[in-house]
């Protein structure tokens, strides 16, 4: 136990030092620690305004339950494929060779596991600005939800691994708790969707009514956490015993379930552990993986067109297809289903709210593009064209998805708020501007710092480089608007953001013309 | 033949390659050895074009990031460059159609049954060993028939045909009148072909060694080597 304790503490301690020889994450630390302050701090400052009407917080309790339930599930699936796990490479090389209980190893396991999700949990700790000006909590309010992220995600991670070493090699079992899983979150979405489909008023109340019920409340863990946190936050502290009990229970009898029916637990965990350990040295190698299927079916092999540089785009068409991707990849489906579930709920309210929603998502659809992951492979760099035309061409397939999400996105959003044909059009319009701004962005960010900052980083300052380029567009449209009366504000703001974007766009691309001559390959 | 000269790169504080220059003529394997760290791989990527960096280099006295000298370069790396949902045909294509060859094919199939790939030829490039991926890397660098090829670490990970097929490469490629630079730390595997051998420790040249009655050293390349790197010969070592 001594051996486990020294490993322990001596990799906190280590963590803490090796922050001295790496900026990038130094200045991210001390960012996190700012903002979790700032958090705090402003929890502090006097309270809204006298007679200040908050928003139900009962939406609160059912956004903590949406929250809880997508944690859980998304987190208890891996457990089908690629096995979760709580150990590493060095874990399962040196600690599994202690002459030490396996219960002790799992134990350091599942406290390593908790201090990581309690660091992802910080993240849902920033939204308490936003939310403290909406509804009626506070600051110790927000850290409970916090705490019951905790706890789901460890109970996530206890069941992925209860899944893991019950379904391993047994394709059967597998498809049988996969089916559960997709029947059960069915089911939840369907009870709170069911009385929609014949009468649509007054539908956030409604929605909000059937997720805080008393049969949602009974769904394992998501159910018992949520009523757990809810329990604290209304004083009634028997929702807390009993939310907290059965978590409880639930933990004892699956950890029992991983120790107890499989004697060894290690064969599982080394599986797990390599699946993750694969992936985690292809990305350190800045070799980004492709989403694809597990069983990909080749299909029909062959390029079959293009020549010099507009080989890159043929190329990803084919990618694209064993991916099983048709113009929209599964991030961007998800995207378009919240924007438009989004908009069902948005009746009364502005078409411009949907379009800055829709648009905060597409800055992370547009970052996944496949041309980024040319930047890792010498193709793009050695092959004997222009490096303009080679950056166009691999940028193409992006433009091409942006093109059809803007047009699907904003035909059906106008249909379900019944906008008119010009607001529409708008839409599309600024949205394709926004598509090349952020790709541009990407581009700006690839060619200043390239690869030799670490990727967490990468993505904050392609972050902060991508609002600094969306305040030009958003300007001049918002001060031309005034001085164009026939036409609706909203139009000629988003029109005049679109040129602005696209001219920016185009700035960048001149500007980055020569970048596959000069970037450095970004595989370090 | 290309010329390397006042080469320097600089990651951060640490300089991985130190005013380098040299060349390689016409029909000549030049090898680059020397311990884990020394800089071989980063010369090797400046002149693939792939890292910035001080000084000059040229490819038949073109700017290597030139279009025309990326047309006679080839380059085979460390790790292998495969796309993942490319099946192996498909990779020989794709350099093909980029490369925009004409009558590639007969080249392309001799390729593919040199390194015992024929039958792989639908084969997805995830669905491949390390070694395959390999071999998949070597034939897409030499498909178009470069001038100037070099290979970092082009052993690690083959089999004992495939290591046959490539010291054969070599030679013909050498034959041919192309410029070969290999990298690698493994002596033995190098022995048999070389024309001239830089022994390269922290980012510098520190001996250069010809494989002709011309040079100087009466160490073997061996020897030289530990003497370098150790400050002794191996059997004083042992």
């Amino acid at each position: 136990m001594k051996g486990i304790r020294y490993l322990f503490l001596t990799t906190v301690k280590n963590t803490i030092k090796d922050l001295k020889n790496n900026p990038g994450k130094l200045v991210l630390v001390v960012l996190f620690v700012v903002l979790i302050g700032i958090t705090i701090a402003s929890s502090f400052a006097p309270a809204g305004m006298e007679g200040q009407e908050y928003r139900k917080v009962e939406e609160v309790y059912a956004l903590v339950f949406v929250l809880y339930a997508f944690t859980f599930v998304t987190m208890s699936y891996k457990g089908l494929s690629s096995g979760a796990s709580f150990y590493s490479m060095a874990d399962v090389n040196l600690l599994f060779q202690l002459p030490v209980s396996s219960k002790r190893i799992l134990f350091y396991g599942l406290i390593k596991q908790m201090g990581v999700s309690l660091l992802m949990g910080g993240i849902i700790f920033f939204q308490y600005g936003w939310l403290s000006q909406t509804y009626p909590i506070s600051i110790l309010d927000m850290i409970v939800i916090l705490i019951g992220y905790g706890v789901v995600m460890f109970c996530a991670q206890v069941t992925a691994m209860a899944i893991y070493s019950f379904s391993s090699g047994d394709d059967n079992r597998r498809r049988v708790i996969k089916g559960i899983i997709i029947v059960v979150c069915l089911a939840m979405a369907a009870y709170v969707a069911y009385p929609f489909l014949f009468d649509q008023s007054d539908i956030i109340n409604r929605a909000v009514q059937r997720i805080n019920s008393i049969y949602l409340n009974l769904v394992p863990v998501i159910g018992w956490s949520k009523q757990a946190a809810v329990g604290v936050l209304t004083g009634s502290y028997l929702y807390l015993l009993a939310g907290l009990g059965a978590v409880a229970a639930y933990v004892v009898l699956f950890l029992a379930l991983i120790t107890k029916s499989h004697s060894n637990f290690y064969e599982d965990v080394l599986q797990a552990t390599e699946v993750s350990f694969s992936a985690i040295t292809a990305k350190k190698e800045g070799k980004v993986n492709d989403v694809m299927p597990k069983n990909i079916k080749v299909g029909k092999t062959g390029i079959g067109k293009g020549r010099g540089a507009a080989t890159f785009f043929y190329k990803h068409m084919i990618e694209n297809r064993r991916s099983r991707i048709f113009l929209l990849d599964g991030i961007s489906l998800i995207f378009l289903a919240v924007v438009l579930v989004f908009s069902f709920t948005m009746e009364e309210a502005d078409l411009l709210v949907v379009f800055i929603m829709a648009t905060y998502m597409q800055v992370f659809s547009t970052a996944m593009g496949r041309w980024g992951r040319e930047f890792t492979l010498p193709y793009v760099y050695m092959i004997p064209q222009s490096p303009f035309k080679k950056l166009v061409c691999i940028c193409l397939e992006t433009v091409l998805k942006a093109v059809f999400e803007a047009v699907l996105m904003f035909v059906l959003v106008g249909i379900i708020m019944q906008a008119s044909p010009l607001e529409v059009a708008a839409c599309i319009l600024a949205r394709i501007g926004f598509a090349l701004l952020f790709i541009a962005g990407d581009i700006l960010v690839e060619r200043i710092i390239g690869g030799s900052l670490n990727k967490v980083f990468l993505m904050f300052i392609y972050f902060l480089v991508v609002i600094l380029l969306c305040v030009p567009g958003l300007v001049i449209g918002g001060i031309l608007s005034s001085f164009i009366p026939l036409v609706p504000a909203l139009v000629t703001t988003l029109v005049m953001s679109f040129v602005c974007n696209l001219a920016i766009s185009a700035l960048i691309a001149f500007l980055c013309r020569n970048m596959l001559n000069y970037a450095e390959i970004n595989n370090r | 033949m290309f010329q390397v000269s006042h080469v320097s790169k600089q990651y951060g504080k640490t300089l991985a390659n130190n005013d380098i220059t040299f060349s390689v003529d016409d029909g000549q394997i030049a090898v680059l050895l020397g311990p884990n760290g020394a800089g071989k791989s980063t010369i090797i990527k400046c002149i693939a074009g792939l890292l910035r960096f001080q000084g000059e280099i040229t490819v038949c006295g073109m700017d290597n990031k030139s279009i025309d000298a990326k047309r006679i370069l080839g380059y085979i790396p460390e790790m292998p460059a495969v796309y993942d949902l490319l099946t192996v045909g498909e990779h020989l294509e794709f350099i093909a159609r980029a490369y925009e060859l004409e009558n590639w094919q007969q080249r392309a199939d001799e390729l593919l049954a040199r390194f015992e790939l024929t039958d792989k030829k639908d084969k997805l490039g995830k669905e491949l060993s390390k070694g395959m991926q390999q071999k998949l890397s070597i034939c897409c660098a030499i498909l178009h028939n470069p001038k100037v090829v070099i290979f970092d670490e082009p052993m690690v990970g083959l089999d004992p045909h495939a290591i046959k097929e490539l010291k054969k490469l070599f030679l013909e490629l050498r034959e041919e009148g192309a410029s070969i630079l290999i990298s690698t730390h493994m002596l033995d595997s190098v022995e048999d072909y070389w024309d001239i051998a830089h022994i390269m420790v922290s980012g510098m040249f520190a001996a250069t060694k010809l494989n002709n009655a011309q040079d100087t050293h009466e160490e073997s390349l061996e020897e030289l080597f530990f003497s370098i790197t150790e400050g002794q010969a191996p059997s004083q070592a042992e």
